[in-house]
């Protein structure tokens, strides 16, 4: 990929990030809607938040796959249905903690995804020092997004979700990279492995927040 | 009884130190990574304190992203540590986070 693609990838990105980001939630009703579909409260909440962070990842891989091959408009509508799962994982930290935490959380979550756009545009562009800065900010993010969960939930230690977060990373990272090498037989493997994990996420914060407010989410 | 009394004015002494804020203080707590409350009113003259609560650096940055004025830059290195800052002058004090510049507050005096 030439550096002229690159560039115009990279304003693409960031063009198409920020018309996620002036979007509402639109049709992505699972932030509060799917809390009631299972049996449970309690397990309702589960079942939300894997399918939030899972879409996340399956969205991330869309986009940056569109990005790598150079398929623009692609990558646009990629990059705007992940900024809307991003609301909607927003909406359901603010439907535990309030819309304080929901405004606070939403620009945190979405740095990460700005790192993993640079992590991207480095990887693309044959640039080390980017994509390794980049592995750096994301690294340094998770250790941001335990101190958040930690703030929020005393039952969820920092660094046990930083080092959930990181594993995060990690296989994103491996996404991406199999998605660069051109073998769509690795990148899919490794979507799976990534999409999987965030149930090791997902499972731990959806019962810390049911043994914080055992009322409000039985079962 | 001297010895107990000693013991219990050192303890107050320590905890008292571990607060670090007086009466007449204005207080800032940052939790959650935001400044709460956003915006605090005070008069000149008036010690704000800000205390964090969350585990991770925080910073006290005067001005907005950007855009930094240089009146005061204090790190919160993390859950516990507070920092402070005497405001003498009447006017509108922005400032922001450095590491996580969504984070932001308003100190007006008047």
């Amino acid at each position: 990929m030439n550096r002229m693609i690159v560039s115009v990838l990279g304003v693409a990105m960031v063009a198409a990030l920020g018309v996620g980001c002036s979007q509402t939630m639109g049709g992505s009703a699972m932030a509060g809607a799917s809390m009631t579909t299972s049996g449970t409260k309690a397990a309702g909440l589960r079942s939300a938040l894997n399918n939030l962070l899972q879409e996340h990842v399956y969205l991330a891989a869309a986009a940056t796959g569109a990005a790598l091959d150079g398929r623009d408009a692609e990558f646009k509508a990629a990059a705007g249905a992940l900024d809307q799962n991003s609301i909607a994982i927003s909406k359901a930290i603010g439907s535990v903690y309030g819309t304080d935490a929901e405004r606070a959380f939403l620009p945190l979550w979405r740095r990460h995804i700005g790192f993993a756009v640079d992590y991207t545009v480095g990887v693309a562009s044959g640039d080390k020092t980017k994509a390794d800065k980049a592995v750096g900010d994301l690294l340094g993010y998770t250790e941001d997004f335990g101190a958040f969960l930690a703030s929020a939930n005393p039952n969820l230690p920092k660094n046990v979700v930083a080092g959930l977060a990181k594993h995060h990373v990690v296989t994103l990272k491996d996404v991406i990279d199999a998605q660069a090498s051109k073998d769509p037989a690795k990148a899919y493997m490794a979507l799976r492995t990534a999409a999987g994990h965030m149930s090791m996420i997902a499972d731990p914060l959806a019962e810390a927040i049911v043994k914080q407010f055992p009322d409000k989410f039985t079962g | 009884m001297t010895s107990w009394v000693v013991r219990t004015l050192v303890c107050a002494g320590v905890m008292a130190a571990a607060v670090n804020v007086a009466a007449g203080d204005a207080e800032v707590t940052v939790r959650l990574f935001q400044f709460q409350p956003g915006e605090t009113a005070i008069r000149a003259g008036t010690r704000v304190v800000w205390k964090n609560q969350d585990d991770i650096k925080h910073t006290v940055t005067a001005g907005v992203p950007g855009q930094q004025d240089g009146r005061f830059n204090l790190a919160l290195p993390g859950k516990g540590a507070t920092v402070s800052h005497e405001f003498t002058e009447p006017g509108v004090y922005r400032y922001f986070c450095d590491r996580h510049q969504s984070m932001r507050g308003e100190i007006k005096v008047n």
